[in-house]
């Protein structure tokens, strides 16, 4: 399988007056395309730091982020918002969704914002919505549906601009045990039929345990790395 | 994108129904208020105007020279063919009276005050001037009888010399050779025009009952007052005239009285400044109300640039959306404003119960006719529009300065 994302002695070094964080504290990392790949670690271990930069959302303070062969921590912000709109697809905690949209508008935003011609983006966005078993609330707003739905938009929100890779910090932390499970059964099905690229964080040890991959953090470094 | 930044900017203003609604509601009163008021203004001041024009003023006046410097008797010119050619010649000129203008001392039985006497052709002072409908019917009439010896003067006049219709006066002035002339006059009509100070100062005479006592040679008038199609023609008609007539004086109406048109420059300055600062202070809602829209959406927006909205577009949907939410105000605003004005504008809106005629002494009209004219109603617009952009400005910057990170960190 190829390489999508590679990065080599990254740094993230938070100076204080005393003293220094490092964050991230020389990762060499290397993902593949079809992965399905937890990062898991105590609070503060740096997995969001590193997804960040993994994401193009922050920029070292030393290393390099490679993503299909092309080092992203050279490209200028302005360069970095178009990298992101084209190569990755973001999935947050919360606040995922635009409120005043429906869940089919939400979808086809990003799809707009790439430019892309509004009836192709709209008959994407329901087969999206579909997919992630959604397909009866295409017209609904976020505020009329549950978190676990509105996760599931946001899953498909992330794969409608036809991302190299999803990146979801916590996607889970604000949903119940059972909504939880779903979403990543949901996650896992797109991995496996689709071969969709995914990279999450988690702390809970049942979403780990559906990960194909587990690396774990600790104090910004990886001490481990496991394959299923 | 851009009907979708389009949509999605409207319905983000209706996020906050109540919050979007009040600062919609403000500006909507403001234009309103604005509008009017200035439709109000213009046509008060319009109106005034005008009617100096129509009833005494003309739109343009000739005189020798020396007739302005100090009311010279003798400053007369010859109201000849060749005169009435050139007049006829200059074009746009519809009618033209040619009068005397004479200061004399007006005595009653009771009291005596100074007046400036208009000595007159009726048929065309008629044609020139409407002074002659503000008399009423109970008042007498614009000099109907030749040879009678009548004098038209105003209320307030007839009050301080207190005489009423066909009571005696004396007229006594000085002719071109120095002598006093004294003539007696019947009260024959009494007018009442919305300028009080014209009005305490102006009386008519017939001119064939005067001339012979002026001196004056054959022919001669002190004035030649003119009637052209409007305020625009007036002033091509005068400087055309005036190269025909090198040797006279040839005035526009605010050449004559310059305070009149400069009251209606002001008046508009006036609309404009006072238009400016309603907006000014709109401009603080509409910036306050952004301000809120955008910092509680700090979250999405971060989200929004996360996901690889940029910067530009962001800033245009800010932008969007104070514009739409000025837009939409100042377009009900605007146009309630505008319907109010078309309803009053024919009927008029009488002041009098308010005020009864108190404005008139300083020669405003008690009832109003408001006006908007294209001019100002693009001054209006060219306004709203700059203080939608500049209060657009602030709250868009704000949310540009917005650190994604920052920004969805819990
Ligand atoms: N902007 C920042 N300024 C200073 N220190 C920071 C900043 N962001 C993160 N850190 C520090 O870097 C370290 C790693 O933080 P990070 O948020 O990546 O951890 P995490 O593994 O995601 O933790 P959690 O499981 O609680 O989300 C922490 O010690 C944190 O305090
Ligand atoms: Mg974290």
């Amino acid at each position: 399988m190829s390489t999508i994302i590679e990065t080599s002695g990254l740094y993230k070094i938070y100076k204080d007056q005393a003293s220094e964080i490092h964050a991230v504290d020389g990762v060499n990392l290397r993902i593949s395309q079809g992965e399905f790949t937890a990062i898991v670690g105590p609070s503060g271990s740096g997995k969001t730091t590193l997804l960040n930069l993994i994401g193009g959302l922050d920029s070292p303070t030393s290393g390099s982020i490679h993503i299909d062969g092309s080092d992203i921590s050279r490209l200028s912000p302005k360069e970095l918002v178009d990298f992101r709109l084209h190569h990755i697809g973001f999935i947050f905690q919360s606040y995922n969704l635009i409120p005043v949209l429906t869940a089919k508008e939400n979808v086809s935003f990003v799809m707009d914002l790439q430019g892309r011609r509004s009836r192709e983006a709209g008959q994407r966005s329901l087969e999206l919505l579909e997919a992630v078993g959604l397909g009866d609330r295409a017209d609904s707003r976020p505020a009329k549906l549950s978190g676990g739905q509105q996760q599931r938009v946001a899953v498909a929100r992330a794969l409608a601009s036809k991302p190299r890779f999803i990146l979801a910090d916590e996607p889970t932390a604000n949903l119940d045990s059972k909504s939880a499970a779903n979403l990543l059964d949901m996650m896992e099905k797109l991995n496996e039929q689709e071969q969709i690229t995914f990279l999450f964080s988690t702390h809970d040890p049942r979403i780990m345990a559906k990960a194909r991959r587990i690396i774990t953090l600790e104090d910004g470094r990886i001490v481990g790395d496991i394959l299923k | 994108m851009k009907t979708m930044l389009i949509s999605l900017a409207w319905k983000n203003i209706w996020r906050n129904k109540l919050r979007s609604g009040m600062i919609l509601g403000a500006i909507a009163i403001g234009l309103f208020a604005g509008t009017f008021m200035t439709a109000f203004l213009s046509g008060w001041i319009e109106h005034s105007v005008i009617s100096d024009i129509q009833n005494q003023l003309a739109y343009i006046q000739v005189h020798d020279p020396g007739f302005a410097a100090n009311n010279d008797i003798k400053a007369c010119f010859l109201q000849d063919e060749a005169m009435v050619a050139k007049i006829a010649s200059a074009g746009e000129v519809a009618a033209v009276s040619y009068r005397l203008r004479l200061n004399a001392m007006l005595a009653s039985a009771a009291a005596a005050v100074g007046v400036s006497v208009k000595g007159v052709d009726v048929a065309a002072e008629k044609a020139v001037f409407t002074l002659h409908e503000t008399i009423p019917d109970s008042c007498g009439a614009f000099l109907p009888d030749e040879g009678r010896m009548q004098i038209v003067i105003s209320r307030k006049t007839a009050e301080k010399l207190k005489v009423r219709l066909r009571s005696k006066l004396v007229l006594t002035f000085q002719d071109t050779g120095g002598e006093m002339q004294s003539l007696a006059f019947r009260v024959g009509g009494i007018f009442k025009t919305a300028n009080a100070a014209f009005d305490e100062g102006t009386v008519f005479v017939r001119k064939s009952d005067i001339f012979a006592y002026t001196g004056l040679p054959e022919g001669a008038v002190h004035e030649a007052a003119l009637m052209t199609g409007g305020f625009e023609t007036c002033r091509t008609a005068s400087e055309r005239l005036q190269s025909l007539l090198p040797g006279l004086d040839v005035q526009t109406w605010d050449q004559v009285q310059p305070e009149l048109g400069l009251m209606l420059s002001w008046i508009g300055l006036m609309n404009g400044f006072i238009l400016a600062i309603f907006l000014l202070a709109l401009s603080f809602g509409i910036v306050n109300t952004m301000l809120m829209a955008v910092l509680e959406r700090t979250h999405e927006l971060g989200m929004l640039a996360c996901i690889g909205m940029s910067k530009r577009r962001i800033f245009r949907m800010i932008m969007l959306e104070t514009v739409f939410l000025t837009g939409v105000g100042s377009l009900l605003g605007i146009a309630a404003g505008l319907s109010v004005v078309g309803l009053t504008a024919r009927s008029g809106i009488d002041l009098t119960f308010l005020i009864e005629d108190q404005f008139e002494d300083y020669g405003f009209a008690s009832v109003v006719y408001p006006v908007m004219r294209a001019g100002t109603f693009m001054q209006i617009v060219a306004l709203v529009a700059l203080a939608g952009l500049l209060s657009a400005i602030y709250p868009a910057r704000k949310a540009l300065k917005l650190e994604p990170l920052e920004a969805i960190r819990n």
